[in-house]
């Protein structure tokens, strides 16, 4: 390398790595940081404070709440993957077909995802009251129901109604991702496979999906991470209960922090989902390193 | 008269007010009050009028928000020089030492004279005998009635439910799954909100919250658990804060509420029908009054810059002309020898005034949030049909027993 060019080089270089280590490393450190120590107020404006090695971990491992949200963000996220790779694939393809106003619609639909959580979280609360909800209404007017379903006050359904209103949510992002991945399919792969004699079915099994498949495990990986972090929809829509039943580790690592004044213990709730976020994310770069090569 | 002329006019009229700017000293305050009538408005307009020395500048806090925006500038230390707090949490940042000690200065105050504040907001602001805020309303809960659905029900709505036997019966004929009607409505939500209007039904019981797991604190539940399982409240109240269930009283599906005087604009405004307020009901044979109080406290933050005008801000806060201004919105003077003149709901208000005799403050307690918390808990494990109320309130008493042996309330 030309040694005229490095000065330059280097400011480009240090650049995002200082970025990056203020914006992301940072936080992330003080965090684990923060996990190992006992915060109270008193100490918190400070860096140093009492190390209490894994004390706060082993105290939310015995908290019977704690191991009830992990299963909760567990099945919140698996149920967000497998619904939005595959409602998300199912409308891609039908976008993908010419018809009037298809490409208007697909973008139509894009404009859930562009509102915040917030608004989803009381539009859903709306719509899943149980006396005047339109949910219910519909329901009942289909004679599916005969008894209100209390989408938000049974301990047993209300996960059920946050993941629906999440998949609902997040989905038209996925749709976008995958509708992007079809139009880089060849077309003449499928005339190839038309004239070897290929339906439908088989040209969707032997083209489409091999085709999409890097893309389709980048959605997934990035839909487990949009899931690992929701909070604001939830907060609108149960706040994460009743009794948790709805409740998922960045809320309860909201509520252990501003609610309990329980510092250490938000601290540890959050180190939890960083690692797991963190693993989903290596799987995420190298899938993408294979698309590249690919 | 030229330009030039003109600009250094104007030049010299923006250096006058310049320097005034300079000796004028902001005072920041963070509430969460955004409705325009409420008294902090008219308050801080007058404050600023009345002096020269200091100006407030408020910023307005989400209700929700306001305990973690306190956290986070704690954690930060830019804490603003004034705030206001909810009671309950005022013990958990004095006994972090996050709020200065004001005692002396309302010893020494001309304008504050404690004798006359009521107890419960009192006790709120005291911890290991320092006081640390002072209060600037309070409220209490009462019972919301629909007399319309009263007579078509064939109830007399001049003869409201006095006891939990007459509630539990007034329910059951208001209830009209037809009509869409629950008898009763209350907050069960997961945050303090369902604490605050379950410890009234506690203490009429004769129950404490030292004594979770005794028979009459399991009744004071049972009789909760009872309402929503036969069908006269609703079991969405687990999901509803208190805003909520007054939404749906006013929407004419609760005949009656459980809420405080803070909604009395809102249902003025939005209640078409005859609504109407009693004191809460006692316990059949124990007949003891109780409601809880509640409100939020003026504290100043430790880190404040401007402590002094923070605390002659406090004092301008707590005349009557100010308090006068308070029930506009529904919110009470803390202070017993303030009369409001010709009140707006003049009804309601001699109700809230009668039911603030039997208020009783949550706390003191460093813990409280974690006192609260399995108290909800069993509220919603029992309302849910998860666990009989028996069993959950056991397991709360085991929750919070360790932390009031440590430090009792």
């Amino acid at each position: 390398m030309a040694p005229s060019r490095s000065p330059l080089l280097h400011v480009f270089l240090v650049a995002p790595v200082v970025y990056l280590l203020a914006m992301v490393g940072f936080p992330i450190l003080y965090n684990v940081a923060m996990s190992v120590q006992d915060v109270t107020l008193r100490n918190l404006a400070q860096l140093v404070r009492p190390f209490v090695g894994l004390d706060n971990f082993r105290e939310l491992i015995g908290d019977p709440i704690f191991r009830k949200v992990f299963v909760n963000s567990l099945a919140f996220v698996g149920v967000n993957v497998a619904g939005q790779v595959s409602l998300g694939l199912l409308a891609a393809l039908f976008f993908a077909e010419s018809f009037a106003g298809a490409h208007f619609l697909r973008g139509l639909l894009l404009a859930t995802w562009m509102l915040p959580g917030l608004v989803v979280g009381a539009l859903w609360k709306w719509m899943f009251a149980s006396q005047y909800g339109v949910v219910n209404f519909v329901l009942a007017a289909l004679h599916l129901i005969r008894e209100p379903v209390h989408w938000l006050s049974d301990p047993a359904v209300a996960m059920a109604s946050v993941m629906i209103a999440h998949v609902w949510y997040i989905m038209p992002f996925s749709m976008i991702l995958i509708a992007a991945a079809l139009t880089a399919i060849p077309q003449d792969l499928y005339e190839a496979a038309a004239l070897d004699g290929a339906g439908p079915l088989a040209r969707f099994r032997y083209v489409t999906l091999p085709a999409l498949r890097p893309t389709l495990l980048a959605v997934a990986c990035l839909v487990t991470i949009y899931s690992m972090r929701a909070f604001d929809m939830i907060f609108a829509l149960t706040q994460g209960g009743p009794l948790d039943s709805s409740n998922v580790l960045p809320l309860l690592s909201y509520q252990f922090s501003f609610q309990q004044f329980k510092f250490g213990m938000g601290a540890a709730v959050g180190t939890f989902a960083v690692v797991f976020v963190l693993a989903v994310a290596v799987v995420y770069v190298r899938t993408l390193k294979q698309d590249v090569r690919a | 008269m030229s330009i030039r002329k003109l600009l250094a006019g104007l030049a010299v009229v923006s250096c006058l007010m310049a320097s005034e700017a300079i000796a004028q000293k902001v005072i920041t305050l963070w509430h969460p009050y955004n409705a325009e009538t409420d008294m902090i408005y008219y308050g801080i307009k007058t404050f600023n009028e009345s002096q020269k020395d200091y100006r407030i500048e408020a910023r307005l806090v989400p209700y929700t928000q306001l305990t973690a925006e306190m956290i986070k500038a704690v954690a930060t230390g830019t804490p603003p020089d004034l705030v206001t707090l909810n009671d309950p949490v005022v013990a958990s940042f004095a006994s972090q030492e996050q709020l200065i000690d004001i005692t002396d200065r309302i010893k020494n105050s001309k304008v504050i004279n404690l004798s006359v504040y009521f107890k419960g907001p009192q006790i709120s602001g005291v911890w290991e005998g320092r006081r640390y805020s002072i209060a600037r309303e309070v409220n209490t809960l009462a019972l919301y009635y629909n007399a319309d659905l009263f007579r078509a029900k064939g109830l007399d709505p001049d003869k409201p439910p006095k006891t939990w036997a007459e509630v539990r019966a007034a329910a059951e004929k208001l209830t009209d799954p037809a009509g869409r009607v629950f008898g009763i409505g209350f907050c069960a939500h997961a945050s303090e909100q369902s604490t605050f209007q379950f410890l009234p039904w506690l203490w009429q019981a004769g129950g404490s919250i030292n004594r979770l797991d005794s028979p009459e604190s399991i009744e004071a539940l049972q009789f909760w658990t009872d309402l929503v399982q036969k069908g006269y409240a609703s079991k969405d109240v687990i999901n509803q804060q208190q805003n909520d269930v007054t939404n749906s009283f006013m929407a004419g599906n609760y005949a009656m509420a459980v809420g405080g005087p803070w909604e009395l604009p809102r249902i003025q405004k939005d209640a078409k029908f005859d609504w109407r307020v009693t004191t809460l009901p006692v316990k059949d044979g124990k007949n003891i009054q109780a409601s809880s109080l509640g409100g939020f406290h003026f504290a100043i933050p430790k880190g404040a810059k401007e402590i002094d005008g923070a605390f002659r801000a406090i004092e301008f806060m707590s005349t009557p002309a100010i308090f006068q201004d308070g029930w506009r919105s529904g919110l009470m003077a803390p202070r017993s020898d303030v009369e409001i003149k010709a009140p707006l709901w003049p009804k309601a208000y001699a109700v809230f005034r009668e039911q603030m005799k039997y208020a009783i403050q949550r706390g003191p307690h460093p813990q409280w949030p974690d006192l609260s918390r399995p108290i909800q808990i069993a509220i919603q494990e029992a309302l849910t049909g998860v666990k009989p109320p028996a069993q959950a309130l056991k397991e709360a008493a085991q929750k919070i027993q360790p932390i009031l042996a440590k430090q009792p309330l």
